[in-house]
């Protein structure tokens, strides 16, 4: 019932409602400009949200996150490529129907199964965040912290091609994050003697870096071409109506992609990517017209994007209820809760019980916002992206990361994090490291690090606290089992691979 | 048997050793007083767990290297030397006469030859940035230690 007094407090507040429409626009071109994610533009906006109401700041960052994801689709369909990672999936009906000049039929396809998928997600997250949160207040120290320790082997093993490097991002994270000085004893901590590290590392200026500038020395290494629209001049009107007839066969992968979507965005870490290619795995094996996807199938279109989309939502339920969060995007989020003043974990629920509430009020309004202007404008937004000078916008995206890491906190200190950690950034994507998991890990460590000594503080027999408890014993063979089962995939994929070469 | 023995990877390398450096800063950490577990712990526990990631990593089989592009990594470093020049820039001259120098820097390393752009950028990034985030959102600029032009117009 709280949604309902949620929505009612967003819709009669008029400024709210321009940051949610600002955002879902936002959302959309960002996510269409191929190389820059909504996770880049969240980080570089994270700054100005320091000066604004906490719900519209939040909003404002989640709903770029939702329609981010989105506009992803656009640069798969119009340009041939992915605007994000999880919209490749995307692509591959998608650039077949461009070419037959059915680009805006695609498009509607995508923008039905985004907002399907996301309504469907946000729904399931409002249903479910309040039962989880009244789980997780019934969990101790030990039991938290065996949470964390699942987080981190997923995080560091799941994502990225290679499983010692995505650990070792993750130790990376958990290292960086020590610097300062120790919360219980004041002992500094990897300071090194210097004033500005026993402050430790800023969130904001590290990811700014890590995602916004490592972005532009990533673009600056590749050779940088303007974006073009293809197929677009066999457009024709006629070929791009989209009837009832033509959607109907996709609503069944829709619904089924949207529940695949929202189970794996609840686990930290898997996230859009592998929620689309599952979606549009497990679709194609159920189609009744295999043979067609991958030429141009609609129903190819509107599986993962729904999936996609669908991860959004319950993406927030680990963020919300525990302090986990499961995404980039929910790392970011972190942020601007601490920056507010608003614990997250379960005792929000208590706490900030209407914040919450409205803002999943403004998630829903964020995601039919960007469904009109997406089915009736994605077009127009995708020409319109083609006029940017690509040459232009990331010389002016690595001027506003220096001034938007200098904002947060005044300091010429978190503009040189901010340095570091895009060259750090950059570097960890040339090898192979995985960048988002050094960042969740980062933003873990400090409440991991908390419930490991509250824990030791409990316990009697000091390390035998986690074994001892089944739900801690639980989560922790939860984690290896993770780890266990990612090596035997990879190992198989590589004798696969050894076969099909020899 | 000789031609299973590999090298061992520079990454592997690069994380053991600084994984065995963190380690050794870690021991830096003072103990708890009570001997038990304290602020040690954590950083000794991340820090071992980059040296045993490293050493996997040396060991492991080679994956197949992405041959960097020489160019491409110039261009990189070049930005990351403008990038450490900006920022020591903005602490002498204040920001508005750096972000003057680093705007058509930047744009000139991602290809912008026009010195009519170069020149504009010179001059509307800075007072853009300056009215945008200093003037509309009231963040305290950056003032520079030898000399800003922010005084100048202050009078």
């Amino acid at each position: 019932m709280e949604i309902f007094a949620g929505l009612a407090s967003v819709l009669t507040d008029p400024v709210l409602l321009l940051w949610v429409f600002a955002a879902a626009i936002v959302g959309m071109i960002v996510g269409a400009i191929p190389g820059l994610t909504a996770s880049a533009a969240i980080a570089m906006l994270l700054p100005v949200t320091l000066y604004m109401d906490p719900l519209a700041a939040l909003a404002f960052l989640y709903v770029i996150g939702k329609s981010g994801r989105y506009g992803g689709s656009i640069a798969a369909i119009l340009f041939n490529t992915p605007g994000t990672a999880a919209s490749a999936a995307t692509q591959i009906d998608g650039y077949p129907l461009a070419r037959k000049g059915q680009a805006s039929k695609a498009m509607k396809v995508a923008t039905l199964s985004s907002v399907i998928g996301d309504f469907i997600g946000e729904i399931l997250l409002i249903a479910g965040v309040g039962v989880i949160a009244a789980i997780a207040l019934k969990l101790g120290p030990p039991e938290l912290f065996a949470i964390y320790v699942a987080a981190f082997i997923v995080i560091g093993s799941v994502i990225g091609k290679s499983i010692t490097r995505g650990l070792a991002s993750a130790a990376l994270g958990i290292l960086i994050a020590m610097v300062g000085l120790d919360p219980i004893s004041s002992e500094g901590r990897f300071t090194f003697g210097s004033f500005d590290l026993t402050n430790g590392i800023n969130l904001v200026p590290l990811m700014i870096g890590i995602f916004v500038l490592g972005e532009v020395f990533t673009q600056l290494g590749q050779t940088v071409r303007q974006i073009e629209v293809t197929g677009e001049g066999a457009d024709k009107k006629s070929q791009n109506a989209l009837s009832w007839r033509e959607y109907k066969p996709c609503l069944p992968h829709v619904i089924r992609s949207s529940f695949i979507g929202a189970f794996i965005g609840m686990l930290p870490g898997l996230g859009s990517a592998i929620a689309a290619f599952v979606a549009y795995g497990e679709g194609k094996r159920r189609a009744r017209n295999p043979e067609l996807w991958g030429k141009g199938a609609l129903e190819g279109i509107a599986a993962p994007e729904a999936a996609n989309n669908a991860v959004s939502g319950p993406s927030m339920a680990p963020l919300l209820t525990l302090g986990i969060p499961g995404s980039t995007i929910g790392a970011i989020l972190v942020g601007v809760f601490l920056i507010h003043g608003i614990q997250i974990g379960p005792t929000l629920f208590i706490t900030s019980r209407d914040l919450v509430y409205a803002l999943f009020a403004c998630g829903l309004i964020g995601i039919a916002l960007y469904g009109v202007i997406g089915y009736y404008g994605a077009a127009f937004v995708g020409r319109f992206i083609t006029r940017i000078p690509v040459k232009v916008l990331y010389p002016i995206i690595f001027l506003t990361s220096f001034v938007a890491a200098y904002a947060s906190r005044g300091s010429l200190f978190d503009v040189t994090v901010m340095v570091a950690a895009g060259f750090g950034g950059w570097v960890m994507r040339r090898l192979d490291f995985n960048p988002a998991a050094f960042v969740i890990s980062f933003v873990l460590a400090g409440g991991a690090e908390e419930t490991f000594r509250q824990s030791l503080l409990l316990s009697d027999d000091g390390l035998l606290i986690f074994v001892t408890r089944p739900v801690a014993l639980g989560f922790l063979l939860l984690g290896l089992g993770a780890l266990v089962l990612r090596i035997r995939t990879v190992r198989r994929q590589a004798r696969l691979a050894k076969t099909q070469t020899a | 048997m000789i031609s299973r023995i590999h090298r061992p990877s520079p990454v592997g390398l690069a994380l053991l050793l600084f994984g065995l450096a963190a380690t050794a800063a870690s021991f830096q950490i003072a103990p708890d007083p009570d001997g038990g577990w304290g602020a040690r712990i954590f950083p000794l526990v991340g820090s071992l767990a980059v040296v045993m990631c490293g050493a996997v990593e040396c060991f492991a089989r080679p994956t197949q290297a992405r041959t960097p592009e020489h160019q491409a990594t110039l261009r990189v470093i070049a930005l990351l030397i403008v990038s450490i020049a900006y920022i020591w820039l903005i602490g002498r001259f204040g920001y508005l006469l750096s972000t003057a120098v680093a705007a058509p820097l930047a744009l000139w390393l991602f290809g912008i030859r026009k010195r009519i752009g170069l020149a504009a950028a010179a001059i509307l990034c800075p007072a853009i940035y300056h009215l945008l985030f200093f003037e509309a959102l009231g963040v305290f600029p950056p003032l520079g230690d030898w000399f800003d032009l922010l005084d100048v117009f202050a009078g």
